[in-house]
């Protein structure tokens, strides 16, 4: 059975950098129906091609992009492609999920997924075009930022190509580099050092052929009815098309949840200047949408003279409250550089606040920060502090390499807001405790989007639920984990998922494939397994209980104000519960039972022993 | 059932068909102060205007507001008779920590108001479902003293719903109405009518209608809801903000009893409004870029997604970052510039034809073509044939930056 024209178009292409030799296979209709795309799909190629231990930077880490069955189709934001690696920023699981136009593109060249191994002897630029691979040196990219070789390839391929690319913070491999796009990033973890040690400055791609479905009449249905959906969902209709993902941040404010000067505090002053009606009414001067979309949560505003992609609700959370900052000027600026140079804005933000907090306390001096005055608050220093990490200049150099690496040089450890290495994000764990649970036990490190829990406890959505007990928070956490990983596995934006039902979804996916999920348990059990196997892949690199683990900051220090007054994230319970509910043992090392009741066993080849 | 119960059941589910149009308007207890009900008499007479079956409204407006349901071929008043703060505006439930539910009537001040049922919520997913449950039964047996009819209305809130239980959840939270008691529900839409059919038979045999909830960008959107929930067993509706927010609510509630009480179809009314000849145009100030025009335009020529076969384009300029539709203007240049006459003028919709035993693929039409839509795919030019009368880039369009000519948005 070939699932080649039933949302896939069929072919895997892999590519040895080092050897400059393209292999095309069938995709494999088994894996397929087993975790679908996107993330489920990536997770099992890395899985399967590599071994523990492996150095994220050398030539044998794959970079595997990958489309879900959904991609470029009339599904509701069916932009999204994945991608897979092992993170140099973490040393486990990595997977960046990212809109667009580049996997739609991809698939249309032929290719549901793209492995790239090895590495090239110059700087050069993978190219596909309907159905070819090829690689070619492209040694004059060197040191460009994002949207200069996104332009110069265009300029030189084609207009209709579709460019991924990194900046100059790739090349020079730093760990908090990403992956970028249409101007858009695969962010975090750190694709884009993966990509610079494998010597490859960008992927381009054009294609023309056509993506077909099972059951077009039924298919084209499914998918109106989701659109419907959007069009009469608050979230979907109004509140992301009018103030972009930041419509949230007063919110989340008075929730006590936005955390402040490095997590000190969940409560930011002056929040309302950075509310998403501020930014439409200041700064933004055009939506703009990825592939498909309906939604275009996407803002635009003039930088430097360049109307260029505004920054997301995490970005202004980053450059702001967590540096105290509410200069919306700074911020975009901030966005800016990051999104020119290559690097992840969360990781980067959270550096900064630590930074500042060093220097509040008096651990560093504007002398060892080059001259920075590195105050709360202050938006010079601010985006002199991010050019510097953006460059790698002076103190710079040290300061991209991540808060977990600064601390060993620096100590406070506790307001090192990590988990696994990963940076955290703009959601306060003492004032949401399932977020909490979610850091802690997310696959590639401290990441919202592994269990949005904050649309429940902060937002409101579906009833309120007390964002400060942690009654219920495990099973919580376990089934949106589930739930999100089967979304990254469809090629559909979780966004749109605020609107419907997986039953919505089971249609579309399984009009579009034939296969039978269109069943809401057929499509959790394919979440489970791919949220498995992530944890797999981390156990089998060593990760444990003890890493399932939060800063001591939000473990031991009371919330100083706000709703949630008084409250520390009481992790250690809430993880008993957690393994319990997952079928993991203790130690967080999923039972040989779990494996087997997700067919795992016949899925990878060497499951860990412990 | 006793006499009063199905009288007045009566004036909610027209006994000659077994359907109801119900507007529900009790917002202001629930969200406060929103657009279309903050002079609520007002809407109400436009609402009434249309001719709704019943409204629902919050036991103070009954009050106030009794006039409206006064007289010969008034609405029946349906009245509210708890509270929550389950969906209030976020910004001011905080710190609110949990779901909070309460009574606001007794059924004995609905009997006194003249009301023909009371409303009440059933939530299922979150700590306090046996105190909700406790809440519903002794309505349910007040209900059943006054003869009151008891609408439930079940919803999956909390904590424990989730996307992948969704379905699951409502189907439980509707059969818990049914064995409390409820004569009728007010559930909300699945969305999909497979589903919903499911949830129907859950109700075994209590007539359930359907909830609207947030307002819809269209009206089409609820009337095509409204069909499919009628096509999956539902009894009619309950809409609220996708009536008294509409901009003319007395033809929203016209055409949504067009559907439920006179057999018309979605489609029916859609022609109606559009008169041939039809003609594209753009707004490209709301145009966003996400090209699902081209998705919409090759599925429904080709049956596959293919923007590389789409009958129209989209220009992007990159240093203002913006984009611009391309559209067939129906300029005539190909059908002049066609030396075999293959390509003519559709005189039904207005739209171009193309007769392809008279195309030898020469490509004059596509060199004659001012804004580059037509193109040449296997010898054969692609031509923009309006979909045969209703544009699938238009209905796609989420922005309207394509839209026809003379049809007004929603």
């Amino acid at each position: 059975m070939s699932l080649a024209g039933r949302g896939y178009v069929g072919q895997v292409a892999w590519v040895d950098l080092s050897e400059g030799s393209v292999r095309a296979e069938p995709l494999n209709p088994l894996h397929a129906s087993m975790v679908l795309g996107g993330k489920g799909l990536g997770a099992l190629i890395l899985y399967n091609s590599t071994r523990p231990g492996l150095d994220p930077l050398s030539p044998e880490n794959p970079l595997i992009i990958s489309t879900g069955p959904l991609t470029g189709t009339l599904a509701p934001s069916s932009c999204r492609f994945t991608i897979v690696t092992k993170s140099p920023h973490t040393g486990l699981f990595l997977d960046s999920n990212c809109g667009g136009f580049f996997g739609v593109e991809l698939k249309k060249a032929g290719f549901d997924v793209l492995v790239v191994t090895g590495r090239a002897e110059a700087l050069s630029t993978l190219i596909v075009e309907d159905g070819k691979v090829w690689v070619e040196e492209t040694p004059d990219l060197k040191g460009m930022t994002t949207m200069d070789a996104e332009k110069a390839l265009k300029k030189r391929l084609g207009e209709e190509f579709r460019v991924l690319t990194i900046g100059p913070a790739g090349e020079e491999l730093t760990p908090i580099a990403g992956v970028f796009t249409d101007q858009r990033c695969a962010g975090r973890g750190g694709a884009g050092a993966v990509m610079g040690s494998k010597n490859l400055k960008a992927i381009a791609v054009r294609g023309s052929k056509p993506i077909s479905v099972y059951d077009p009449e039924g298919f084209k249905k499914a998918c109106w009815r989701a659109r419907r959906r959007i069009r009469m969902h608050e979230v979907t209709a109004r509140s992301l098309p009018t103030y972009g993902t930041v419509n949230i941040l007063e919110t989340v404010n008075e929730t006590g949840a936005l955390p402040t000067r490095n997590f000190k505090t969940g409560v930011f002053e002056e929040a309302w200047k950075l509310s998403g009606y501020e930014w439409r009414r200041s700064e933004w001067v055009k939506d703009k949408a990825c592939f498909g979309c309906p939604i275009a949560c996407s803002k635009l505003a003039p930088v430097d003279g360049k109307i260029l992609d505004g920054p997301d609700y995490e970005t202004v959370w980053a450059f702001g409250p967590q540096c105290g900052v509410s200069d919306r000027k700074a911020i975009l600026y901030a966005n800016w550089l990051c999104d020119a140079y290559g690097v992840d804005t969360i990781s980067t933000g959270v550096i900064v606040g630590y930074v500042m907090e060093l220097y509040e306390r008096g651990v560093l001096k504007a002398d060892d920060l080059d001259g920075v005055e590195a105050k709360w608050g202050s938006g010079e220093a601010l985006t002199r502090l991010v050019e510097k990490i953006c460059k790698g200049e002076g103190v710079g150099r040290e300061l991209r390499l991540g808060v977990r690496r600064l601390s060993v040089k620096y100590g406070l450890a506790e307001a090192a807001l990590h988990v696994k290495g990963l940076e955290m994000p703009g959601y306060e764990p003492r004032a949401a405790k399932g977020m909490g649970l979610g850091y802690a036990t997310s696959d590639r490190g401290a990441c919202h989007l592994r269990a949005y829990t904050a649309d429940k406890e902060l937002l409101g959505y579906g009833g309120a639920v007390d964002p400060i007990s942690t009654r219920g928070k495990a099973r919580l956490v376990v089934d949106y984990q589930n739930e999100k990983a089967l979304i990254d596995s469809t090629g559909i934006c979780f966004f749109a998922t605020f609107a419907f039902s997986f039953r919505e979804l089971g249609d579309m996916l399984s009009r579009a494939t034939g296969l039978p999920i269109e069943e809401t348990e057929a499509l959790r059990l394919i979440g489970e397994r791919v949220y498995n196997l992530t944890r797999l892949f981390d156990v089998r690199e060593g990760v444990t209980r003890k890493d399932d683990d939060l800063p001591g900051r939000l473990l031991n220090e009371p919330m100083p104000e706000g709703p949630a007054k008084g409250s520390k994230v009481e992790l250690e319970e809430m993880l008993d519960e957690y393994y319990s509910i997952r079928g993991w043992s203790s130690d967080g090392v999923p039972e040989r039972e779990t494996i087997e009741r997700l067919n795992l066993d016949k899925l990878v080849e060497d499951l860990p022993t412990r | 059932m006793g006499v009063g119960k199905r009288v007045r059941l009566s004036r909610i589910l027209d006994p000659s068909d077994g359907r109801g149009l119900v507007v529900a308007a009790d917002h202001g207890l629930m969200l406060g102060p929103i657009k279309g009900v903050i002079d609520l008499e007002s809407t109400l007479r436009k609402v009434i205007e249309g001719g709704p079956d019943a409204i629902l409204v919050s036991p103070g407006q009954a009050r106030r507001l009794r006039h409206l349901f006064a007289g010969k071929g008034a609405p029946a008043m349906l009245v509210r008779v708890d509270w929550t703060n389950a969906f209030r505006d976020k910004t001011y439930t905080l710190p609110a920590r949990g779901i909070e539910f309460c009574r606001v009537a007794n059924v004995k001040d609905a009997v006194k108001l003249g009301a023909s049922g009371v409303v009440t919520y059933l939530f299922v997913g979150f700590d306090g479902e046996d105190e909700h449950a406790s809440m519903v039964e002794e309505f349910a047996e007040e209900c059943r003293l006054w003869d009151m009819p008891l609408i439930v209305e079940p919803l999956p809130m909390g904590p424990k719903v989730t996307k992948a239980n969704y379905v699951d959840m409502v189907k439980k939270a509707v059969r818990k109405a049914v064995e409390l008691g409820a004569d009728l529900l007010k559930a909300p839409y699945t969305g999909d009518p497979y589903s919903f059919s499911e949830v129907v038979k859950d109700a075994s045999g209590v007539p359930v209608l359907v909830l609207g909830g947030y307002r819809a960008k269209s009206l089409r959107d609820s009337l095509e809801v409204i069909s499919e929930i009628l096509e999956a067993g539902a009894s009619g509706i309950v809409f609220g903000r996708n009536v008294v927010q509409h901009p003319n609510p007395s033809e929203a509630v016209r055409l949504m009893r067009a559907i439920i009480h006179e057999g018309k179809t979605v489609a029916d009314i859609v022609k109606s409004r559009l008169k041939p000849p039809l003609r594209l145009r753009v707004n490209p100030g709301s145009c966003t870029g996400c090209l699902i025009c081209l998705s919409a335009c090759s599925f429904a020529h080709e049956g596959v997604f293919q923007p590389a076969k789409a009958r129209l384009r989209i220009d992007y300029d990159e240093e203002k970052h913006s984009y611009r539709p391309y559209v067939c203007t129906l300029c005539g240049s190909c059908v002049k510039a066609c030396p075999t006459g293959a390509l003519t003028i559709d005189p039904e919709t207005g739209g171009l034809r193309l007769t392809a035993e008279l195309c030898d693929g020469c490509g004059a039409c596509v060199e004659a073509c001012p804004v580059k839509v037509v193109k040449l795919s296997d010898g054969k030019p692609l031509i923009c044939d309006l979909c045969g009368g209703l544009p699938e880039c238009v209905d796609w369009c989420p922005t309207g930056a394509i839209y026809l000519e003379g049809v007004g948005q929603g």
